[in-house]
């Protein structure tokens, strides 16, 4: 099992981390790509539903995505979904 | 109705074990009657009389030996007790060594064998990791300046600074390296053991060992916030495979007997090992919280019942410690003082 499957998500975005007992919190943007990210959504899928939920272009919700996926991957938290 | 007798009743900022244990007991078996072991007047165990049933003011274990059985003698043969938890460092080895003498005397324990207790030592712990297949930090064993300064040198800043059996200091220079390695050596006396610092999650088991390679139980933690003593104070319970199956691993490969304390470092791919104790930490009843009750299981064992074996706890449950105050009558302490016992 990927270590995303194993986090827990609350809706209000905190995240728990049941390998480390680290936690983080995560705005809506963040948990809605979360989600995405567990549901096995492709990067290119994730911009396409950003850009459909919010109000940004195609190249800034993908310059956020990297961001943000560098930063789980900073915090451990994308060790083992190589197909994102 | 079973008496159970439990030392470390010291709940200060420094906490023994014994008052988390009475309060598992106590939820294990309301019933149950827990008399506390104290070395002091003040111990705060003695004036929480919900927890604990009857007190008693202990010799020092560096008294002797007999004079220390010679109590446990007389509380057994005025009061009559079962079994008996003890939880601080120092007088575990004088229980362990008069454990045979105890149970002649109907007073039942569940304790490590001497060699296990041995293990403890943290010289011993490459010896364990290796035997484990788990790492430990670069550790150099050293007795004098020249040879702390040579390992330093090898090892670079930070590094740790550590007693053989107790006190651990992170040192970001030679000056203050130095200087922890002095006050270990008056506190405590050589050799010291410097050590690597490995940048991870500090993590910790709990567990009570059958003594046959299997356990009764384990409870992965990690502190969240620890006092300036280094003492827990929040923490949260995880569910770490690797760390769970070195801790499963330990208990097997040396058939544990009793409680122990399990302190690694977790890395994205390895386990490094820190410290075993060989008894229960102050934070014991953490376990008892999320459902595994070490202590009760523990003493199950000791009076032969064989205890429950399920430990499937969930992992996320907060651990929060916090200060509390009591007002009592004078007259508790003035017992206790005067007749040693109340």
């Amino acid at each position: 099992m990927g270590k995303l499957q194993k986090l827990a998500i609350s809706d209000e975005g905190f995240i728990f981390d049941p390998e480390t007992g680290s936690s983080f919190t995560v705005n809506q943007t963040g948990l809605f790509i979360l989600k995405l990210l567990k549901e096995g959504k492709s990067q290119e899928e994730i911009v396409e539903a950003l850009t459909e939920e919010f109000d940004v272009s195609r190249e800034e919700a993908s310059r956020d995505l990297i961001d943000f996926l560098e930063q789980l991957r900073i915090n451990g938290l994308l060790r083992e979904e190589k197909n994102v | 109705m079973y008496r159970v007798a439990v030392s470390g009743i010291n709940a200060v900022d420094n906490p023994g074990p014994g008052v988390g244990i009475a309060k598992s007991l106590k939820k294990g078996n309301r019933e149950l009657r827990v008399f506390g072991l104290a070395y002091d007047a003040m111990e705060p165990g003695i004036y929480m009389d919900w927890l604990i049933d009857k007190s008693f003011i202990m010799p020092y274990p560096s008294e002797g030996e007999e004079l220390f059985l010679n109590r446990l003698l007389y509380i057994k043969e005025k009061y009559g007790f079962d079994a008996v938890i003890p939880a601080l460092d120092a007088e575990l080895l004088l229980f362990i060594k008069g454990a045979q003498y105890l149970e002649n005397l109907g007073i039942k324990t569940f304790l490590p064998t001497q060699e296990q207790f041995n293990l403890r030592g943290k010289d011993k712990l490459p010896e364990v990791a290796e035997r484990i297949g788990v790492k430990v930090p670069k550790t150099v064993v050293v007795t004098s300046y020249e040879e702390l300064s040579k390992a330093v040198s090898e090892l670079g800043f930070p590094v740790m600074i550590k007693g053989i059996f107790y006190k651990a200091y992170k040192a970001q220079n030679m000056a203050q390296a130095t200087a922890y390695f002095n006050s270990i050596v008056s506190e405590w006396g050589y050799p010291i053991i410097v050590q690597e610092v490995v940048s991870g999650e500090e993590m910790n088991v709990v567990g009570v060992g059958d003594g046959e390679g299997g356990h009764f139980g384990l409870v992965g933690i990690k502190k969240l916030w620890i006092t300036s003593l280094g003492k827990i104070w929040t923490g949260v319970t995880v569910k770490n495979e690797k760390l769970l199956e070195a801790a499963e691993g330990f208990v097997s490969a040396y058939s544990w007997r009793g409680a122990f304390e399990f302190e690694c470092i977790a890395t994205d791919s390895d386990i490094y090992l820190i410290e075993i104790n060989p008894r229960f930490p102050a934070w014991v009843y953490f376990s008892t919280g999320v459902g595994v009750n070490l202590p009760y299981r523990l003493l199950q064992a000791a009076l032969g019942v064989e205890p429950e074996r399920s430990w499937d706890y969930e992992a996320g449950k907060l651990y929060v410690r916090y200060t509390d105050d009591l007002v009592t009558d004078m007259d508790r302490f003035q017992k206790i003082v005067t007749s040693g016992e109340v």
